[in-house]
């Protein structure tokens, strides 16, 4: 079928979804994706985005006051480091976009009726967030991050295929890309919190 | 295409330059689907060919 419609680059992933062993994300395929309106320009939706990252920030930063563990706390420190790099990236994306190279911060009118930082990637309010993760292991902190963070990635790569802007789909192409890097160190530095080297 | 095959293709190259198509029912979609991948059922894809692009590598899973 795929063939005769001029499909000629095409493969089947051998054993389905079960054989994956990769992230994994949940949720309809529209899911998220109301948070960033077709209709908003790529600066209002950069805010946006800034806005999920900030709220990511202050969730690893506040973990990173809340445990003991001090190599926890040291890959916390780093994921909070990593968001704020992705704000700059974002900061960066937006001068691009708007031609305003001298701008330092994303300007506050591009957050009407939200709260910067309020609520994190992966769509939960960063103060339910830290009420979940108390009492609870680091296991569990670390299963709930890469859990919203995968949703963030799968969030950014449906909305760069749906919106029809050349900018604005740009915007969630760098997104996205940043996204998979972080999703990468996260996998990589839990493996070897798992490492049984690992003190 | 085996699963490692597939991921190394997602490393490789950027999302818009491959389509990944998740040709499951939409409730195994909900439960867990691999970040990026489109939902087009088995049963719709034939009227659905038009949303996905064949000059691009297509993997279907």
């Amino acid at each position: 079928m795929l063939r005769n419609a001029g499909f000629t680059n095409m493969s089947s992933m051998a054993g389905g979804m079960k054989a994956w062993k990769g992230f994994v994300s949940s949720g309809p395929p529209e899911a998220g994706m109301a948070y960033f309106p077709s209709a908003a320009r790529p600066e209002e939706l950069i805010a946006l985005a800034w806005s999920l990252e900030e709220g990511s920030r202050r969730f690893y930063g506040a973990v990173t006051g809340s445990i003991q563990d001090q190599d926890a706390m040291a890959f916390f420190q780093g994921l909070a480091g990593a968001e704020a790099g992705h704000e700059a990236t974002l900061l960066t994306l937006y001068q691009e976009v708007t031609g305003d190279r001298l701008v330092a911060k994303i300007p506050d009118k591009l957050f009407p009726g939200i709260v910067p930082g309020e609520v994190m990637e992966g769509g939960m309010r960063v103060e339910q967030a830290l009420e979940w993760i108390t009492g609870k292991g680091i296991s569990d902190i670390l299963d709930l991050s890469m859990s919203l963070e995968s949703y963030s990635y799968d969030l950014y790569l449906k909305m760069e295929r749906t919106l029809t802007d050349g900018n604005a789909r740009r915007v969630f192409l760098v997104l996205a890309g940043e996204e998979a890097k972080h999703l990468e160190s996260m996998a990589a530095l839990i493996e070897k919190r798992q490492s049984p080297d690992m003190p | 295409m085996s699963p490692e095959a597939v991921k190394e293709l997602m490393k490789q190259k950027k999302p818009d330059e491959y389509n990944l198509i998740d040709v499951r029912q939409p409730g195994e979609y909900e439960r867990g689907h691999i970040p990026g991948a489109k939902l087009i059922p088995i049963t719709e894809l034939a009227s659905r060919l038009g949303e996905i692009d064949p000059a691009k590598p297509t993997i279907l899973y």
